[in-house]
């Protein structure tokens, strides 16, 4: 059942607290003395009455949210926070028409860090916090984001809890949702602390170590500058990055376990960082040997931007130290293979994550087994335990309607008259939640020449993407909206 | 001594028939009195129906006045209930058979011991040590040490081939290191005397040092097989899975198990290297195609005595040189013996053995039972004006049906003969018929 009322009070509050997000741009406004502080005002206004008209509006009804409520709020929450997140970008002109600002923000909020802007420098810097922070309330899920720091708001709820998480093997830290959610914050926090300062200490401004850092945490992959990592050509900056972007890569939750409560050798056990932590180092092994042979870098430059790209495509961040684009068309392929990889469930990053494809790669070969041994009953394990069979058939069904959506994505692409490569890799790069593509849609190029529909369609890509298909295409299915 | 034994299955029923046969007061205490039913008319001693975890039935039991209290009902939360309320009742010891194996950790004995459980047994990991020594040494039947590995007991079926048949004892010569401490002939048990000599068949028990391992194989002409590599194990019983965790190393261990949600169940029990096949090992073209011909050893676990003798006998006729069955039918273990289908455990005998230990009034370190003799082989350490320091051997006028296998004096083995006296502080290792065990307690007071 359906509760509308419940609905539409929930988006009220997400929305007054995108306002108060929307409070740190104003505050970076402000202390750079910059003319972007009346029309961020505009958009605080507007979005804090647009939520509390909701609110007041949709007062009482009833307390419980449904399963089916959870799938709705989290989709829609997800849309309206993109349409509002839009206002800063085109009250302050930064960006011109709704498409563009659209695809922005979406890819900020999946943090998928595509971008549409050309010339990122030129732009305010309280504009350029504002998408920093999209990337960071993303990557942990806004409405995780929201029961985590607004616990008085009465959000914890398990049916919305759940409708937004995401990876294949659920696991709680602490019986009660809040908790569990406020220390997996409080990692979050620590980590873009940490890196911030890092970032400085390598030789970073204040601002842009922020801003990266945000980024980073969240494998977002927007910077504040057009030629990305690049612009600060710097192999000290380089190294510090690919160290957070791949502990970004880990579950949250086992860095918890390792760091606050000095169980190092919990990640070491755990099957999908093993498999994880073996995909980056033979990826970047053999990428950087690519390249020592096929140009004209050194040894250790070459392995240097072959882990920097691995991680950074892995963990989905998108970041770039070089132009990828223009490397051998085979290290095209690895590069493609590691956005489809990503990293470990229960971290900020996207695409199809370790645990499933490490589960994927068990059943394929016990069906190898199975022809020797008849009778054998062989089980997946992860971490010591089984996987039921239920779990992998939902994983199969997984990777069925990712490959769905990618083939859908190439197929729309095409249609309006984008290259096969780049069609190819950009529908790669979408539902993966990584952001630059290959071809003339790499890592230094923008999105802005794409045909409109393309972007409307790379932006639900993303969306689909960042929440892991089913709660978001569970809308489009006729059985959800059956009256029982 | 007046005994409560909770629980008339297996086990219960073993010890209750052992222990009535040593003249001591049992009562047998089990909520079904068909399991009961012919117990008290075929044996001396008492039955009360009633429910172990009731107060009410253990004062019925008369538990206040039991020296000992055995719980061994196939529930362990059942029997660790009942062990707490008997001690609260006033029995004076109490044992509990328990299926997990964290609770055997000494870790947690004192945390026991507080709440009134005295001692914890477990049969399953009884077997399975049992099944992994002879795994580790297939060409004996059982392999037992004591004092920490000082001396060792080893036990070997002799066949025509061996170098030491048909010799009687008095023409061996005098410097063997070695000494024979029992033969098993068909039914019979043969403590040995200086006429007697091996014939083809014999179960042989040799009382030995570790570096002389290699010379008893030789002496009793078996090949060293070449290292374990492949096990097949018919019956995913808890045996079984205890087994494979003491199979060490690199061994390839497939369980066969009928029953496909046992299969399931097995496979968060096991660890990752076992294959679990689902399936009825008795069937041949399953054997077949699980490589049985290439396998080393055929363990059968299944709870049927019947169904385990004729799978290894099945097993050993596709080629497989070594087999192990449970056989949980005390009868059959003389005749499974003659149809030679390899060693046999019972986990019954194992688990009486080790409540007879706990229940003898000196301290013993260790008694052990072999499962294909009717006797123990027992580990007496000796106290300062002991009986036994008195007088050298052979004027101890030691019971018949006991023999001294050897001592083990400051961590060494040491050969016993006539003339050794034994001094306070050896460790004895006393081979004796199970009738016999009570007699030799006054040699050590």
């Amino acid at each position: 059942m359906f509760h509308p009322k419940v609905i539409f009070r929930i988006i009220g509050i997400l929305l007054f607290i995108e306002a108060v997000f929307l409070l740190g741009s104003i505050g970076v406004s402000l202390f750079y003395g910059e003319d972007t502080v009346k029309p961020l005002l505009y958009s605080f206004g507007i979005i804090a009455l647009v939520g509390f008209l909701l609110v007041s509006f949709c007062k009482g009804g009833e307390r419980n949210i449904s399963r089916k409520d959870g799938y709705v709020v989290v989709t829609m929450c997800w849309v309206v926070f993109s349409l509002f997140g839009t206002l800063p970008y085109m009250l302050t002109d930064s960006i011109t028409g709704f498409t563009d600002a659209f695809f922005e923000t979406m890819s900020g909020f999946t943090t998928t860090g595509a971008t549409i802007l050309q010339n990122i420098e030129s732009l305010p810097k309280s504009i350029l916090f504002w998408r920093m922070m999209t990337h960071w309330v993303g990557g942990l899920g806004i409405v995780f984001f929201t029961v985590a720091v607004f616990p008085m708001f009465g959000l914890n709820d398990v049916n919305l809890f759940s409708a937004e998480s995401v990876g294949p093997i659920r696991s709680k830290l602490h019986p009660r949702i809040s908790v569990t959610a406020r220390w997996i914050l409080t990692i979050y926090i620590a980590l873009t602390i940490v890196c911030a300062v890092s970032l400085r200490l390598a030789g970073m401004g204040w601002f842009d170590a922020v801003c990266h850092s945000m980024s980073t945490i969240a494998t977002g992959g927007f910077s504040t500058k057009q030629a990305s990592i690049a612009a600060f050509n710097s192999p000290a900056i380089e190294y510090v990055l690919t160290f957070f972007m791949f502990v970004s890569g880990v579950n949250l939750s086992l860095l918890y376990l390792a760091i606050f409560k000095v169980r190092p050798m919990t990640l070491f056990r755990d099957t999908e960082f093993k498999t994880y932590l073996m995909v980056v180092v033979a990826f970047s092994l053999v990428i950087g040997g690519g390249l020592f042979i096929t140009s004209d870098m050194g040894i250790e430059e070459s392995l240097r931007a072959s882990l920097f790209q691995v991680v950074s495509l892995q963990t989905t961040t998108g970041f770039a130290t070089v132009d990828y684009a223009v490397w051998m068309p085979l290290l095209w392929l690895l590069l493609c293979a590691l956005m489809f990889i990503g990293a470990c469930s229960g971290s900020t990053s996207g695409a199809m994550k370790c645990a499933r494809i490490s589960i994927l790669f068990k059943v394929m070969w016990n069906e190898f087994k199975r022809i020797v041994h008849p009778n054998a009953v062989i089980p997946v394990r992860m971490t010591g335990r089984i996987i039921p069979s239920a779990v992998q058939s939902a994983i199969l069904a997984y990777t069925v309607i990712y490959i769905f959506m990618l083939v859908s994505g190439l197929f729309v692409n095409m249609a309006f008259g984008v290259d096969f490569l780049d069609a190819f890799s950009l529908s790669v790069a979408s539902v993966g939640n990584v952001g630059p593509a290959l071809g003339n849609y790499g890592p230094m190029a923008s999105f802005a020449m794409l045909p409109d529909v393309v972007k409307w369609f790379c932006a639900f890509q993303m969306l689909v993407g960042r929440l892991e298909f089913f709660a978001v295409l569970l809308l489009l299915t006729p059985v959800f909206w059956k009256r029982r | 001594m007046r005994i409560v034994i909770a629980g008339a299955g297996a086990v219960g029923t073993h010890l209750a028939k052992m222990l009535s046969s040593e003249n001591e007061n049992v009562v047998l205490l089990d909520e079904s009195e068909e399991k009961l039913g012919k117990m008290e008319t075929s044996f001396d001693l008492q039955t009360i129906v009633g429910d172990p975890t009731k107060i009410s039935s253990l004062n019925d039991a008369g538990v206040g006045n039991a020296d000992l209290f055995v719980a061994v009902t196939p529930d362990e939360s059942r029997n660790i209930t009942s062990c707490i309320l008997a001690h609260y009742l006033g029995a004076a010891k109490t044992i509990a058979r328990i299926d997990n194996y964290e609770y055997l950790l000494p870790k947690h004995k004192e945390y026991f011991a507080s709440l009134g459980v005295d001692s914890l047994i477990y049969p399953e990991q009884l077997a399975a040590e049992e099944i992994a020594t002879s795994i580790k040494y297939s060409w004996m039947r059982q392999l037992l040490e004591f004092g920490n590995g000082a001396l060792v007991m080893v036990g070997v079926k002799v066949r025509e081939n061996a170098a030491i048949i048909n010799t009687p004892f008095k023409d061996l010569p005098h410097d063997i290191p070695y000494h024979i401490v029992a033969m098993q002939r068909g039914d019979e048990t043969i403590i040995p005397r200086g006429n007697d000599c091996i014939i083809p068949n014999d179960i042989v028990c040799f009382m030995t040092t570790h570096e002389n391992i290699p010379y008893i194989r030789q002496i009793c002409g078996k090949d060293q097989f070449s290292e374990v590599k492949s096990i097949i194990i018919m019956g995913g019983s808890r045996i079984a899975v205890r087994t494979t965790k003491l199979i060490a190393g690199d061994i390839d261990v497939k369980i066969i198990e009928s029953d496909i949600n046992r299969c399931h169940k097995l496979l968060e029990l096991v660890d990752d290297e076992v294959m679990v096949i689902n399936g009825d090992a008795r069937d041949p073209e399953l054997l077949r195609s699980e490589g049985i011909a290439n396998t080393d050893v055929f363990i059968a676990l299944s709870d049927n005595s019947e169904t385990n003798i004729l799978a290894c006998l099945a097993a050993k006729r596709a080629g497989v040189c070594r087999a192990v069955s449970e056989i949980e039918n005390i009868d059959y273990i003389s005749m499974a013996e003659k149809m030679d289908i390899g060693s046999v455990i019972n986990k019954k005998k194992l688990a009486a053995s080790t409540i007879f230990q706990m229940m003898l009034k000196t301290d013993v370190s260790s008694v052990k039972c072999l499962t294909f003799i009717q006797a123990v082989v027992v580990e007496f350490p000796v106290h300062e004006n002991a009986l036994i320091t008195r007088k050298p051997v052979k004027s101890l006028g030691l019971p018949d049906g006991a023999n001294i296998g050897g001592l083990i004096r400051n961590g060494a083995g040491v050969h016993v003969t006539g003339n050794t006296m034994i001094e306070p502080g050896d460790h004895v290792i006393f081979f004796c018929l199970e009738r016999v065990l009570k007699k030799l307690e006054k040699y050590f007071k």
